[in-house]
């Protein structure tokens, strides 16, 4: 598995002398297979901190990282970068159960449902975080309601990630489809979006939409519940009971996307690469995508413009998750490293102006009102999302990079492919989910 | 041995005993390994699947057969369990007849021959995600090479990896082109040990090519073929890492593997008992398909 400790390590040479001669002692005495408590032991103000950020976003929250060791010299970050998805999810949660978790550790605010029941996550203390500065009314409403579980704060968010819309502006002006303003005029039903889609499309001479879905059911979920929620239906995951869904909207929106990938508005064959390197090269006007992707974006020199999906279907709604901090449950709590903790956090979220530049949406009101934020573009843009972000259903499986979204992959990519019915997909999905909801919650 | 019978009872059983002091001493680094990385974790493995232990430290205690019961009426258990084997057959069959093919074209002299050893055996080396990234690549409906150059001919595209009528045997495409070599060298190595008296003979009495492969070669290489199906067999019954790199088990559940469902089962799951309840139902399958080859191998070389 891919683990990577991204700081280089030092070690004197009288370090590695030591290290030797106790290898050799452990050795001669055969005591080799007890294990070894000095190389792995943490120094006293070491600070352990996993997160899932690689690429671009890992390199920023490197850089993050090291101004918080230059400013606090008290206590050292000592990041570990685990891969995205079911590889971090997994040992993080056997990290805690087995004793042994980091002090502090980043979590898709979506995934703690699946953790904090377990016990495997402390809460936050709010007055031990005041005393660093940062108060719940720093944080957006909705971002806040998601911060907390039965209760009680369970994870502080960095940002919110909503799934957004990029487009090309100067093939937006070529096919006469941007306002006055330089921003893509509104667009407020499905068929104006077709009609948008087909204009950009005969421009490019290629497709007009660009949308990698195939084998990723996080990308084909994403679409998906931002249309679902435009409708402002409800989706509602109770273990022990079937699911709360309304199925004639859910139908309907397969039908759409389905008739988006026509091979003419998107391409039927498109997984995440191909949709990148597709919009990338111009060779299509507008992207659906993460706002984690504006950074390539903007290194590949499109002429770029951003705005939440649009609202075709009454409701403004975009699927979201948040970066969150969370203290993952300590056998034995160090009160000096647990102070550490805040203050990093702190420190992080009142740094995260630089989280923004990544195209996230920073969760720390104080930094989006700022006149740098307004000044960054096109993020500020899209900066009303986060009034609008809709997180994963709740439930103890759902959330980014989890299983659930590998069960929508599983039954709807055929009804993209145009090979299943969308009811079909949709009641085989919902059959799935309610076999998961019936079964004892393992939490 | 005559010597052993004129050695006195006595002495005979302190030698006996010192030389058990030896067997145990030179095995005792294997047994530790073998009780605790293979007996132990069976042991407790085997007890865990008849509890509701979860991963996240939660133990629902003693259920009896449950997880049995819930694993038998599991759709998806059966499916994987089906695609297992379907992707176990479709694969053993080229694995073994195109490292036989690869073997006697290299063995009929051909020039260069470490470079033909080398070009079929290298990919062997490589790991499964460099293989995986390679064909995932390739099979990129937009963008690959396959497609690519089925356009050259004027055929249209294939969904590879999206396809589920194909993916499997796009994994096994990749599969073999990844393993044949390991195959293929086992065949070399059992061809250059056929004495070549064999088929001076046999040219001598007139055979042809042909006939020296089939009644020379073939029934001389008996052994190894049926070492190299067992090996391949059980290799292939334990698929998971290309296929969860490719496809992740998709389109819709098409190519997930029943270590896959494993895995998914306790991991990300978090069901720990029933994921152990699921990979005894698999070693019992295992155990079946190992006892049958045993029993067809024993009853052939009587």
């Amino acid at each position: 598995m891919k683990q990577v400790d991204s700081r280089p390590m030092q070690m004197t040479r009288r370090q590695l002398l030591l290290g030797g001669g106790v290898l050799a002692g452990s050795l001669s005495l055969g005591a080799s297979l007890t294990g070894c408590g000095g190389a792995a032991q943490a120094a006293a103000n070491d600070i352990r901190f996993w997160h899932l950020l690689s690429g671009g976003d890992g390199i920023k929250m490197m850089a993050m990282i090291d101004k918080v060791n230059a400013d606090h010299p008290d206590f050292r970050i000592k990041p570990t970068v685990l891969a995205w998805g079911a590889p971090y999810y997994t040992k993080l949660a056997m990290a805690s159960a087995g004793g042994r978790p980091p002090e502090v550790a980043v979590m898709h605010a979506a995934r703690v449902p699946g953790y904090a029941p377990g016990g495997l996550l402390d809460a936050w203390d709010l007055d031990l975080l005041a005393e660093f500065g940062v108060r719940p009314e720093d944080f957006g409403p909705r971002i806040w309601e998601k911060s907390q579980f039965n209760g009680q704060v369970f994870s502080l968010a960095l940002d919110s990630h909503p799934f957004v819309m990029l487009y090309n502006t100067e093939l937006a002006d070529k096919a006469g489809v941007l306002g006055k303003d330089g921003r893509l005029a509104g667009i407020s039903s499905p068929s104006q979006f077709l009609e948008v889609s087909r204009e950009l499309q005969r421009v490019t001479g290629k497709h007009g939409l660009s949308y990698g879905y195939l084998g990723d059911g996080a990308q084909m979920w994403r679409l998906f519940y931002t249309l679902y929620r435009q409708h402002g239906a409800d989706f509602v995951l109770d273990p022990g009971k079937p699911a709360q869904v309304e199925r004639d909207v859910a139908i309907d929106c397969l039908e759409f996307i389905t008739s988006l990938l026509d091979n003419t508005i998107s391409t039927k064959s498109g997984d995440g690469g191909t949709a990148i390197a597709e919009f990338a090269s111009q060779g299509s006007g507008l992207l659906f995508t993460g706002v984690w992707e504006l950074p390539t974006m903007k290194t590949a020199g499109v002429p770029l413009g951003a705005s939440t999906i649009p609202t075709l279907f009454g409701t403004p709604a975009a699927f979201a998750d948040s970066h969150s901090f969370v203290l993952p449950h300590q056998v034995t709590l160090d009160e000096t490293k647990r102070r550490g903790v805040y203050q990093f956090v702190a420190s992080m979220l009142k740094g995260s102006l630089s989280w923004a530049e990544a195209g996230h949406i920073p969760a720390y009101q104080p930094v989006v009102k700022s006149k740098e934020y307004a000044a960054l573009t096109p993020q500020a843009d899209y900066a009303h999302a986060a009034d609008i972000i809709n997180y994963d259903p709740e439930a103890w499986f759902t959330g980014s990079g989890s299983d659930f979204q590998g069960y929508f992959a599983e039954n709807v990519q055929n009804v993209f492919l145009g090979r299943d019915k969308a009811a079909d997909g949709w009641d085989a999905f919902m059959k799935r989910i309610n076999t998961v909801l019936a079964m004892p919650n393992p939490v | 041995m005559s010597t052993a019978r004129t050695i006195a009872p006595a002495a005979r059983s302190q030698r006996s005993r010192r030389d058990n002091i030896h067997g145990w001493a030179f095995s005792a680094p294997f047994l530790v390994f073998f009780l605790m990385f293979l007996v132990w974790p069976m042991i407790s493995g085997a007890v865990m699947s008849l509890t509701g232990k979860s991963l996240t430290g939660a133990n629902s205690g003693f259920i009896g057969l449950a997880n049995y019961t819930e694993a038998f009426a599991d759709s998806d258990m059966w499916r994987s369990l089906g695609n297992t084997l379907y992707f176990t057959l479709i694969s053993t069959v080229p694995l073994v007849v195109i490292a036989l093919a690869l073997a006697a074209i290299v063995n009929m002299g051909l020039p260069a021959q470490w470079l033909w050893r080398l070009s079929f055996f290298s990919p062997f080396l490589l790991a499964s995600t460099v293989v995986s990234l390679f064909f995932a690549w390739m099979y990129n409906p937009e963008l690959g090479l396959f497609n690519d150059l089925l356009a050259k001919l004027g055929i249209p595209p294939v969904a590879w990896l999206n396809d589920p009528a194909v993916a499997m045997w796009a994994i096994v495409i990749a599969t073999v082109w990844w393993t044949v070599g390991f195959n293929f060298l086992l065949y070399l190595a059992a061809l250059q040990n056929i004495p070549q008296q064999h088929y001076e003979a046999a040219s001598l009495d007139g055979a042809g090519g042909w006939r020296q492969f089939f009644s020379i070669s073939l029934p001389q290489l008996g052994p190894t073929t049926v070492m190299i199906v067992i090996l391949q067999i059980l290799a292939s019954l334990k698929v998971f890492d290309q296929i969860y790199q490719m496809t992740e088990g998709g389109p819709g559940g098409a190519t997930r593997s029943i270590v896959q469902y494993v895995f998914e089962a306790g991991f990300t799951g978090y069901r720990l008992g029933y994921s152990a309840a699921i990979s005894y139902i698999f070693f019992g399958l295992i155990l079946v398909i190992a006892l049958a080859q045993v029993f067809i191998t024993r009853k052939r070389s009587a």
